[in-house]
């Protein structure tokens, strides 16, 4: 396996670490672990999106929301079992993501942007005002149940956190295939010259669509996971501040880049659970911290480096 | 009907309002090229300085026009100053960096401003003393305008005028609409970019600031988050008129405003926002560069 590189081997390290970090803590912090890897998983999928294909998204929490409130609406108004819902928390998003973007996937740039934060902020109206009588309004819905398989309750945190490992694992393998897929080569030419691209003969406008539908798959089923994990669901858990988070966690860590990612995701949402104590000023250090970090490290703080040259091109160099 | 010119006018209040903020967008926008995420929060934060030195300078009873005109110069003086440093120490540092390193650094001087309201003046709303200006009321058959809303309509229609023949017929406005043109060619000819992009700053945090001390004293009620949700519709408004087209941010501003008012007149405003992006939407699909934005392919 000398085609591995560095960065994935770090990757691999840092999997390895969280693989065993739950006998090394008590329940408090597994759960902080829980949620971060929920949260790397919806970084990852954002990554995607924006990473790969280049698309300024910023409405990603509506998809990770979807997915959630599938799971919330199904087991608590239908009496559905949490595992039955996985396959629709994936689907609609999926749907969702299709239809809503289909129409605006041609916009430009920064009109995308604005775009994808009117998704998240229809998505939240949507929820507030109750607009099928199945969202619970503002409060939300709770009293999700716990995962039964077999009998067998999955209540404590560390399984939780195990599920939301298997969860990140299987979104790793999905960025890796991608990386080495037809898509991954589509999307690295776009990224680079979207009109050399189009001029191959690359659909800008299906690569993109597909980016997006995998993003949303993705985000929907760390949004179940969520919806399990706290056993409850509102609209403040998906407003266009988080969307905002996830599209900051992937440039601050570095696009494109699978520890970026990672260390993003720990700096935006890891840092301020564990300094909770500075409860009024941490945002405030936070905003400075995001100017800062851009100033000095505009590309991230662990870029991907010389470009993000898929494998199959560097073979013949080495 | 009567609700329909109801609706006008607030319309057109609001509609106001949100083109004084687009304006700040829209001359950012069209010579950096960036979203300056965090010109809503200097709105919001202009209102709570306005309040500040209404307050504690002529304190709550007196009511004068100086004491407005006084208000009015300092806060737009003092948010000029802030817009200026926000450019210095958040945007300029990453003139040449990725287009998205420059939105992230936005949003984060936003959550600075945000927060920094918070932690002075505290999480709870604040209110406006009701007689900055006085409370007369015209009635024409039912069509109630309130003295703070002509004051709204007038003095943006005053302010966006001067601004229109500040850009199309000085020489300094020629000089922004070269910089926006073309920085590099800009340089060329001997501007002086760097300027260019301050007194942009100045003239756009300045007209939010107005805007930000019209929405304290129409709607009474501020509270330190109130910049991202007015942003967020002013810089809407911009793109449905044309980013970067200063009349495209004056008719998209007021055009929105109408909009909204007949949503809320006449279906929800608790689907106000909604309705916003839709619109957007439909703008964006028929008239990809917004309304009057002119129809120019992009720069390869």
């Amino acid at each position: 396996m000398k085609n591995i590189s560095k960065n994935s081997m770090i990757a691999f390290g840092l999997l390895a670490i969280m693989g065993v970090f739950p006998f090394f803590a008590n329940s408090a912090w597994i759960a902080i672990g829980t949620t971060f890897l929920v949260f790397s998983a919806v970084a990852f999928s954002q990554d995607i999106i924006l990473g790969r294909a280049g698309a300024f998204h910023m409405g990603h929490a509506a998809f990770f929301g979807i997915g959630a409130y599938t799971t919330a609406i199904l087991n608590v108004h239908f009496g559905w079992p949490i595992l039955a819902t996985w396959a629709p928390a994936v689907i609609i998003p999926v749907v969702i993501a299709l239809l809503v973007t289909g129409p605006i996937i041609h916009l430009r740039g920064d009109y995308l942007l604005v775009a994808t934060i009117g998704i998240n902020i229809v998505f939240i109206q949507i929820l507030e005002n109750d607009l099928f009588g199945l969202t619970g309004g503002p409060n939300g819905i709770f009293g999700i149940e716990v995962i039964k398989v077999f009998g067998f309750e999955f209540f404590e945190q560390i399984h939780m956190y195990y599920l939301a490992f298997i969860l990140l694992g299987i979104t790793l393998f999905i960025m890796k295939s991608l990386d080495s897929s037809k898509f991954g080569r589509a999307m690295f030419y776009i990224n680079k010259d979207d009109i050399a691209a189009q001029s191959m003969g690359i659909s800008i406008r299906y690569y993109k669509l597909y980016a997006f539908a995998i993003g949303a798959g993705i985000a929907g089923a760390a949004g179940s996971m969520f919806a399990v994990q706290y056993s409850a669901v509102s609209p403040e858990a998906f407003n266009v501040l988080q969307s905002i988070m996830f599209f900051t966690i992937v440039l601050v860590g570095g696009s494109a880049s699978l520890p970026g990612v990672l260390i993003g995701t720990f700096v935006m949402f890891i840092l301020p659970e564990i300094f909770r104590e500075f409860e009024t000023a941490r945002y405030l250090v936070f905003g400075v911290a995001m100017i800062l970090t851009m100033i000095l490290r505009p590309r991230g703080i662990w870029p991907v480096k010389f470009g993000n040259i898929p494998s199959f091109l560097k073979k013949d160099v080495k | 009907m009567d609700i329909f010119l109801q609706q006008l006018v607030n319309g057109l209040t609001i509609g106001s309002l949100y083109a004084l903020v687009a304006l700040g967008y829209t001359m950012v926008y069209g010579v950096m090229k960036l979203i300056n995420f965090a010109h809503g929060d200097l709105v919001a934060l202009s209102a709570f300085v306005g309040l500040t030195i209404y307050t504690q300078v002529f304190g709550e009873g007196i009511t004068s026009l100086i004491a407005v005109i006084t208000v009015f110069m300092f806060t737009a003086a003092v948010i000029a100053v802030v817009g200026v440093l926000l450019e210095r120490l958040a945007y300029r540092p990453l003139r040449t960096a990725p287009r998205l390193s420059a939105v992230v650094s936005a949003l984060g001087a936003g959550l600075v401003i945000q927060n920094a309201i918070m932690l002075i003046w505290g999480p709870n709303m604040m209110i406006f003393p009701s007689n900055l200006f006085p409370s007369t009321i015209w009635n024409f058959n039912g069509i109630v305008i309130t003295f703070t809303q002509l004051m709204i309509l007038g003095l943006s229609s005053v302010l966006m005028v001067g601004l229109y023949f500040f850009i199309n017929r000085t020489k300094m406005g020629t000089a922004i609409r070269a910089t926006a043109i073309d920085q590099d060619a800009a340089k060329l000819m001997g501007i002086n970019v760097n300027k260019i992009i301050m007194i942009i700053f100045i003239i756009g945090s300045s007209l939010g600031a107005v805007a930000g001390l019209f929405i304290g004293i129409y709607y009474r009620g501020v509270t330190f988050d109130m910049g991202w949700m007015y942003g967020l519709n002013a810089f809407v408004a911009a793109i449905i008129g044309g980013i970067g087209n200063i009349p495209g941010a004056m008719f998209g501003g007021l055009m929105l405003g109408l909009f909204n008012a007949l949503i809320s007149g006449y279906i929800s405003s608790s689907w106000a926002e909604t309705f916003t992006f839709v619109l957007l939407i439909v703008v964006l699909i028929f008239r990809p560069t917004g309304i009057l934005g002119e129809k120019v392919a992009e720069k390869v």
